[in-house]
């Protein structure tokens, strides 16, 4: 990738109030992978649908993280990607534990639409995908 | 946990965010101020985290005790990594994400005050 000077930080996902993102996606990239370890090492026969997901909504907070604050191309992409598949799956597990909480013994990030964790779950994805659209290069 | 100490790390917790968020409201970026202030704050964690921590392995049973001593690291460590992260760039963002750290451990602290009183200590 060779330098494009006319559009420098334009496009940058990881600067000004972007950081700020990045710290919140940190945060949970930390607690939803930290969580789903010790609930797979520890008791994971007794709920591995739940379990596993946690897991998943984990490694998906630690894409959008390195996403977010890589400043190539591919980073964005990556980004675009983890955003998406997390707003689909808040959305899908939000509304899964909503009408049938049987299937969810334990709650994972994503149930209830995160009412764990504040509803952020279900806000982040929209600011995340907002962020990409605003920052992205104009031609 | 240890009550006083943890309301402590509340306030401090607290007093950092706004801070942050001040700053950020100002348009100044983080300066000597915010390092001293998440110090004294990061001061308060560390000597809750030693205590628990000694106090789990001289024998205090709890429930979930390899869940309490992850919580108990991430209560340490997220404040040095959000100062680090939060002065790379010095605009008036920095604040706010120094703000959005304390707030994190503080959420931290709180899970170890759930799992500590899960064991009836």
């Amino acid at each position: 990738m060779s330098e494009q000077p006319e559009r420098p930080r334009r496009s940058a996902t990881a600067t000004g109030p972007g950081r700020i993102l990045i710290a919140v996606y940190a945060i949970f990239a930390l607690s939803a992978t930290a969580r789903a370890a010790v609930q797979i090492a520890g008791k994971f026969s007794e709920a591995p649908v739940a379990y596993l997901l946690s897991g998943l909504a984990g490694v998906v907070y630690i894409l959008a993280t390195i996403g977010l604050a890589g400043r190539k191309p591919g980073y964005r992409r990556l980004a675009w990607a983890a955003v998406v598949f997390e707003l689909v799956g808040v959305l899908v597990i939000g509304t899964l534990t909503v009408f049938d909480t049987g299937d969810f013994p334990d709650d994972t990030v994503w149930s209830v639409y995160g009412r764990g964790y504040g509803f952020i779950p279900l806000i982040l994805p929209f600011v995340g995908l907002w962020w990409l659209r605003h920052t992205r290069a104009r031609h | 946990m240890i009550g006083a100490l943890e309301v402590v790390a509340y306030v401090a917790a607290a007093a950092v965010a706004l801070y942050g968020v001040l700053t950020t409201v100002r348009n100044r970026p983080p300066d000597r101020t915010h390092r001293i202030a998440v110090g004294a704050f990061e001061g308060i964690l560390l000597i809750q985290a030693v205590i628990a921590a000694v106090r789990v392995f001289g024998g205090v049973s709890l429930p979930e005790q390899s869940t309490f001593l992850i919580y108990l690291l991430v209560s340490v460590c997220v404040m040095p990594i959000g100062l680090q992260f939060a002065t790379a760039e010095p605009t008036r963002w920095g604040g706010t994400v120094i703000a959005v750290a304390a707030i994190g451990t503080g959420v931290a602290v709180w899970r170890l005050h759930g799992l500590w009183a899960a064991g009836g200590v």
